[in-house]
């Protein structure tokens, strides 16, 4: 479904990603996860060209990503969700417009169809009551509820999170990994860059464990979870489940 | 009675009222027509500053610094003396031939070349400055605004229709608005070319029967009610801020 083919970034000298060769298949769920600035979300964003690659390439269902311009690359884009870290809502719109825009204007659903899928998205994230209100009205969890409903709108074959809940008061966390729970058993693919280990352990297929800009761990939760292999896997794990005791180790 | 001592009616009757009134009328209309210009010379201004093609950004950029850094009074001059000048021959003689389909209700005449300068001098000048100013509120929409649209599939241009644009005026409404009353303030200028709006109306009074005083505060109290109508209709008619605050607080409509 996506396969990474030696794929390199660079940021003028500063090279982000460096070789990467990794393949995910139809349905599965793939966590991220990786230090700050290891790349990983600059990884998730090539594969819908919010940053254009600088060498290798990415194939989505076949189709070159590299390679994809204009049309071909709107088109691609529309079929692979971005949920972002901070939600992106459009605030000059209420929430059903949000929905809808880019079903009707990029996908040419009539109104009406639009609609009637903006309610039931609406409905399956629990915030049907909040179809008229505006982003700025709404809090974190719910704001992010909508981006997701928004991005299930266009039925995607991709799903992309980039870090979905660290924008997030910690008790609206919850009510948005219920939904991508949700999704994540509905046989969608979905790539989430995330610190969410709760998640990672009990949903993910695969966890990629990604530092400067390499894979250092492609494993099952178990494998990575129990026994990392790699010395720089290990001190993250220790520092994600006791931050408080590993400044000195 | 000493120095101070008013005479209104020198000023609210007979011929010095009509021209007022043809003065009042003329401001009206330039300040229209002018505005109408200037609202598609900042649109296409916009277009081309804006674009992702170098070629077409730096001419507007050149037009923008011109048009934004020289004075005013001098433009329409130019445009007046000089500009009007250089149209072909057979343009002007139509212009000045007498029209009676351009002829404005009260009777301001369209295709004069008092009208078309001054309009075209201030829509111009505005224009740019409108280009600006929307492009300054553009600036101010958050980068994520973009990825998102991209993320979902729009394109460059109708990301800006339907998602950056709307986010731009709402941020750069109130100095759009200070940008058409000035064009309407600034329609005095028009009368070193002779344009008969109110300013000129007002010196003619005044040369007419003396009554400076009264002349200038009419003159003064009329731009007063006409700027802060158009300032009320301009604020009613823009895109409603309130929605669109970011950081969860929400300000009245």
């Amino acid at each position: 479904m996506i396969e990474f083919r030696d794929v390199h970034k660079f940021y003028d000298k500063l090279h982000v990603i460096r070789g990467i060769d990794l393949s995910i298949a139809r349905g599965e769920v793939v966590v991220i996860c990786g230090p700050s600035g290891s790349g990983k979300s600059t990884l998730i964003r090539l594969v819908n060209q919010l940053e254009p690659l600088s060498r290798g390439d990415i194939l989505v269902d076949g189709q070159s990503v590299a390679s994809s311009r204009g049309r071909a690359l709107r088109r691609l884009r529309s079929q692979i969700g971005f949920v972002f870290q901070q939600f992106n809502l459009y605030p000059h719109l209420t929430v059903e417009q949000n929905i809808t825009l880019a079903l009707r204007k990029v996908l040419g659903v009539v109104p009406e169809d639009a609609t009637v899928r903006a309610v039931e998205l609406l409905d399956r994230v629990g915030l049907a009551d909040k179809r008229f209100a505006y982003p700025a009205q709404l809090s974190g969890g719910q704001q992010q509820r909508v981006a997701i409903a928004r991005t299930l709108a266009m039925r995607p074959k991709i799903l992309l999170f980039d870090e979905p809940t660290s924008a997030l008061d910690p008790e609206m966390i919850g009510e948005v990994l219920a939904v991508m729970r949700e999704l994540a058993t509905s046989g969608i693919t979905m790539v989430v860059v995330t610190h969410e280990m709760g998640f990672a352990r009990e949903l993910a297929d695969r966890i990629v464990f990604i530092d400067q800009g390499v894979i250092l761990e492609n494993d099952k939760p178990v494998d990575f979870f129990l026994s990392p292999q790699h010395p720089r896997a290990r001190q993250f794990l220790r520092q994600l489940l006791s931050p408080l005791h590993t400044a000195n180790d | 009675m000493g120095g101070l001592s008013f005479d209104w009616v020198g000023v609210l009757s007979g011929d010095p009222l009509k021209w007022l009134e043809l003065g009042v009328l003329t401001t009206l209309y330039v300040t229209l027509a002018g505005s109408l210009l200037a609202t598609l010379i900042a649109v296409l201004l916009l277009g081309l500053r804006i674009s992702q093609e170098r070629i077409v950004q730096w001419p507007a950029v050149a037009v923008i610094e011109i048009f934004r850094n020289t004075p005013l009074l001098v433009q329409i001059l130019f445009w007046y003396f000089a500009g009007f000048g250089l149209l072909p021959a057979g343009w002007r003689a139509w212009i000045n031939d007498d029209h009676s389909w351009a002829m404005l209700p009260g009777g301001v005449g369209l295709l004069t070349p008092e009208f078309l300068a001054a309009t075209w001098g201030l829509g111009i000048f505005s224009g740019v400055f409108i280009a600006e100013e929307i492009r300054a509120g553009l600036m101010a929409v958050s980068p994520g605004q973009r990825e998102a649209a991209l993320s979902q599939g729009f394109g460059h241009w109708r990301c800006l229709a339907y998602i950056l644009l709307p986010q731009a005026l709402a941020n750069s409404w109130q100095p759009v608005i200070g940008q058409y009353l000035n064009l309407m303030k600034l329609s005095s200028l028009a009368t070193a070319i002779g344009l008969a709006e109110i300013t000129y109306q007002v010196r003619q009074i005044e040369s007419y029967n003396s009554h400076a005083l009264e002349a200038f505060a009419v003159g003064t109290l009329l731009y007063l009610a006409i700027g802060t109508a158009m300032g009320q209709v301009l604020l009613r008619c823009g895109p409603r801020r309130g929605t669109m605050v970011r950081g969860g607080k929400r300000h009245g409509p």
